[in-house]
């Protein structure tokens, strides 16, 4: 991915909401499967890492590896 | 791959100890209560009177602010930055972007406290709070991690 791709994907992702498009957005309904896929991840995360410690420690390892990849 | 030599532990144990009133927010704060998801900096709330506190409290991670106090103050942000970035919010009230006014103190007062580290606790804001702060600068990817912290709190909730 060229920076030029990347910086825009961040403009994108980090661009703020109307009103109306936060309305609208929030507004979608979260379907109860993907609610129970997030429920499961977090229970994953947390039977995985015990601690807000090792949790931390993990996302600094984990961002690490992203931008090593990048 | 090589992460810095940056001490989180320490970064947050000098935090405690200086007594600040600062919650930890933003994706940093969702990966301690038990969320997996990925950032690359650290968001504080922190209360406006504590900024040259703050400030002192992390000089030795090499962290220089980008405003002065009263600058930040003025502005109601700043930035601590060398290899690590932190995003200081110092506003005393903030709107969501649906208009609801929330109060640092009110937030504060409802806090919750995680061991970070030894010998290290920081304050992150409840899980209502979490998700109203999630609110307040109104892109697309906090509805994402709204929806996290719902999950979470589902979660908390059925425990």
């Amino acid at each position: 991915m060229t920076e030029r791709i990347r910086a825009r994907l961040k403009a994108i992702n980090d661009r703020t909401l109307s009103p109306a498009e936060w309305k609208a957005r929030m507004s979608l309904a979260v379907t109860s499967e993907e609610h129970e896929q997030d429920r499961e991840l977090i229970r994953w995360f947390r039977r995985r890492y015990t601690t807000p410690a090792d949790r931390l420690a993990y996302a600094r390892r984990a961002y690490a590896r992203w931008t090593w990849i990048r | 791959m090589e992460g810095t030599d940056f001490d989180e532990a320490a970064f947050f144990r000098s935090i405690a100890g200086s007594g600040v009133r600062a919650l930890l927010i933003g994706r940093r704060a969702l990966v301690a209560l038990g969320v997996p998801v990925l950032t690359a900096d650290y968001d504080f709330w922190l209360h406006a009177d504590d900024v040259v506190a703050l400030n002192q409290a992390v000089e030795s991670f090499g962290l220089v602010p980008n405003r002065t106090p009263d600058e930040a103050r003025q502005v109601g942000r700043y930035v601590l930055e060398n290899d690590e970035h932190v995003d200081v919010l110092i506003a005393r009230v903030v709107k969501t972007v649906d208009r609801t006014t929330v109060v640092f103190d009110d937030v504060w007062s409802r806090r919750r406290e995680l061991e970070v580290a030894p010998d290290a606790r920081i304050a992150v804001p409840s899980l209502d709070d979490l998700i109203l702060t999630k609110r307040f600068a109104g892109r697309g990817k906090d509805i994402d991690d709204i929806r996290l912290l719902e999950a979470l709190r589902a979660e908390e909730g059925s425990q």
